[in-house]
């Protein structure tokens, strides 16, 4: 694949992180360029979904030290809604429902948040629906959802395939997918997948946070990390994935149930 | 409340209903009864169950005892966009025909100001209140009773069966040269299968009681839909509401109240025939030291009716919010279907809310569900929405306007729905925490 630049687009460096006095993430190092798929693998209770958490810039996590540049910025120094309109995105593993709000109008809402803070004009609800159709195809799902209020009373398959409408729509810099496989049939999932693929770009970094290897059969990536214990213990290429499924993460020396301790 | 102060209202209320007792209009017993009843009870304070957590000191201990002049000048505030049949203005209590608009009336539907009434027909105005209001302890209704001079009255005959007509009523309410109270009586009868849509607005200007109330029956199979809105910028009003129903009518009500000081409202429908369905929604915010009080009482007394209620608060600042929400089940009032909820936001530590539910259900086969919840903004949609680039206040704002948007969702036209949420936004402070 064809590189831009061969700077770091995300470079984390020992960082060590904490939920309520619980040390989860102990020294993990990362370094994601431009164009990249990279796939964060693990056991539960690993620290993954911390990692994405982390870098999404949720507020209940503490960050004891390390650093997180991006794109040429302290991410750490910065909110939530910063982040997201620096380029960051994260499919949610849990996407949150809101009664109440539609989801065009929610989407409406973050994009021109997002493009007021670039400086750039506002889109109008007509442009919006014209530049969302198309985006609506890519990832399968019936326009009418676009109506309903956030994630309410959405199927797991519908709730996750919105997560990916909304990184079409936002058009991140780095996207990151929390677990976007769990509670995916087999259809959903290709779909899903098959959503994300058409949005790898040499200007877009992916990384996908997942359990099991089968999402990794649909969205091939160019690296793959071993997370245990609140670090990196292992990266290679896909072959890596294989082999973890092949041998599981006791294969590797990494113990499913209790793997932090033991690192 | 100091004796003063009451002595203040009473003789404020008996010289008034000396000068009206003059006309010989047929209510001077209903005065003097009224005059009775507040002379003996006065105001409410905490100790009154009804009244426990309604502030009513400073209207009591403040300068309203005064009438409001005749006046015709309405608060400037924007128009509602909404489209009516006709257009009935009040200023202080009287109906100001000259500001008020019938041309497009249909023929079935007769307005008219009790006032008028009370000089053509006293046979007929002792009629419509006694049947309308239960003369009875009630601080705002005595008030009502013993200075009763003008209002309104709606009727809608057979007539107009085929169509909805809608009527907006505008209370406006000047104190811009001085403080005072005004009181006016309104009266609303459906005919059987009839159907009409009230839009109700409250403006008021300066240290001003607005007291209020209504008396609507509906007979069988009628509709009213009734959408009140009391505008920002309101100090005090009481606007009490008695519904009776006929079997198979439907009253649906919302009421929608914010940046208003103290604010009162009641509601009491009775069902006294079968197949009755009432539904009574509320949207309202408080800042800074206002107060809102819901106080609702839905009678089942017959058999297979419905109701629904939802009242929902967004507290931010020092405001406070009380809701006091009765559901009677008579004995034999079978196949009762009663839902009530009551959910409010607090937007700062110091806000306040408390909330009721009062179920007394003496019939066995009825479903009766109620529930109340206080809580903060949700966190979780919060931060998914922050994650979206949505910056802290506008997500705050997205949220709160989607818990209102629930209890809004069936007010008509969507140009009124919006004009209704930005108005409560604008009530809402950036910061829920600073300074009052």
């Amino acid at each position: 694949m064809n590189r831009k630049k061969d700077e770091m687009l995300l470079d984390v460096q020992d960082l060590h992180v904490s939920v309520d006095g619980t040390e989860i993430l102990r020294g993990l190092n990362l370094q994601v360029k431009a164009g990249e798929v990279h796939a964060i693998m693990g056991p539960n209770g690993s620290g993954k979904s911390t990692l994405a958490n982390v870098l999404a810039g949720r507020e209940e996590y503490q960050v004891d030290s390390g650093t997180v540049r991006y794109n040429g910025l302290d991410l750490l120094e910065l909110s939530a809604d910063e982040r997201a309109c620096e380029g960051i995105f994260m499919a949610f593993q849990y996407p949150v429902s809101i009664p109440g709000i539609s989801t065009a109008y929610f989407l409406r809402s973050a994009l021109n948040s997002i493009r007021r803070y670039r400086d750039e004009s506002e889109v109008d609800p007509i442009d919006f629906l014209e530049m969302i159709r198309s985006k609506v195809e890519l990832v399968g799902i019936d326009e009418k959802l676009l109506q309903r209020a956030v994630n309410d009373g959405f199927s797991g398959g519908e709730k996750k395939r919105n997560e990916i409408l909304q990184m079409a729509v936002l058009d991140p810099k780095l996207a990151i997918l929390d677990e976007t496989d769990s509670g995916l049939d087999i259809d959903a999932l290709r779909i899903v997948a098959e959503g994300v693929n058409s949005l790898r770009a040499d200007d877009r970094a992916i990384v996908v946070v997942t359990h099991y290897q089968r999402l990794l059969d649909h969205i091939i990536p160019d690296h793959v990390h071993v997370l245990s214990g609140g670090r990196i213990v292992r990266s290679g290429d896909k072959t890596l994935a294989q082999e973890l499924e092949r041998d599981g993460y006791a294969g590797l020396g990494v113990d499913d149930a209790r793997a932090g301790s033991r690192t | 409340m100091t004796p003063e102060a009451i002595d203040s209202w009473t003789e404020s209320v008996r010289a008034t209903a000396q000068r009206l007792n003059k006309a010989d209009d047929g209510l001077r017993g209903r005065r003097e009864d009224a005059l009775q009843r507040f002379q003996s009870n006065g105001f409410p304070g905490r100790k009154d169950e009804e009244w426990r957590y309604t502030p009513l000191k400073k209207l009591v201990n403040g300068p309203c005892h005064q009438l409001l002049p005749a006046s015709t000048r309405i608060p400037v505030q924007a128009d509602l966009p909404i489209e009516a049949a006709a257009r009935v203005v009040l200023v202080n209590g009287e109906f100001q025909e000259p500001l008020s608009d019938f041309s497009s009336l249909p023929a079935g539907i007769k307005i008219g100001s009790l006032a008028s009434l009370r000089k053509q027909d006293s046979g007929a105005i002792v009629d419509l209140l006694s049947s309308s209001f239960p003369l009875q302890d009630h601080p705002f209704q005595s008030l009502s009773d013993a200075m009763l001079d003008d209002g309104i009255w709606i009727e809608v005959s057979t007539e107009c069966r085929d169509e909805v007509a809608t009527i907006h009523i505008l209370h406006a309410f000047d104190g811009s040269r001085g403080a005072g109270s005004a009181h006016v009586t309104g009266i609303i009868r459906c005919a059987a299968g009839t159907r009409l849509r009230v839009v109700e607005e409250v403006r008021s200007e300066g240290e001003v009681l607005g007291n209020i109330r209504w008396g609507v029956a509906l007979a069988e199979d009628s509709s009213l839909d009734r959408v009140r809105v009391i505008r920002p910028g309101c100090d005090s009003v009481f606007h009490g509401t008695r519904v009776v129903q006929q079997g198979g009518s439907n009253f649906h009500d919302l009421m929608i109240c914010a940046g208003s000081n103290l604010v009162r409202n009641e509601v009491n429908t009775i069902h006294s025939g079968p197949r009755c369905h009432v539904e009574l929604l509320g949207v309202y915010a408080a800042r800074g030291i206002e107060v809102v009080d819901n106080h609702t009482t839905i009678e089942h007394a017959v058999e297979d009716c419905t109701s629904r209620e939802i009242y929902r608060g967004v507290l931010s600042q020092k405001g406070r919010g009380i809701f006091t929400g009765m559901i009677h089940v008579h004995p034999d009032a079978q196949r009762i279907d009663a839902k009530q909820s009551n959910d409010t936001i607090l937007l700062s530590r110091d806000a306040e809310m408390n909330s009721r539910p009062r179920l007394e259900i003496y019939a066995d086969d009825v479903k009766c569900t109620h529930g109340a919840t206080v809580g903060e903004l949700d966190e979780e949609a919060l931060f998914y929405l922050r994650s979206r680039g949505i910056q802290l206040d506008e997500a705050r704002r997205m949220l709160v306007r989607a818990f209102a948007s629930e209890v809004l969702s069936g007010l008509d036209p969507e140009e009124l729905r919006e004009f209704i949420i930005a108005e409560l936004e604008q009530c809402i402070p950036e910061s829920g925490e600073c300074a009052p």
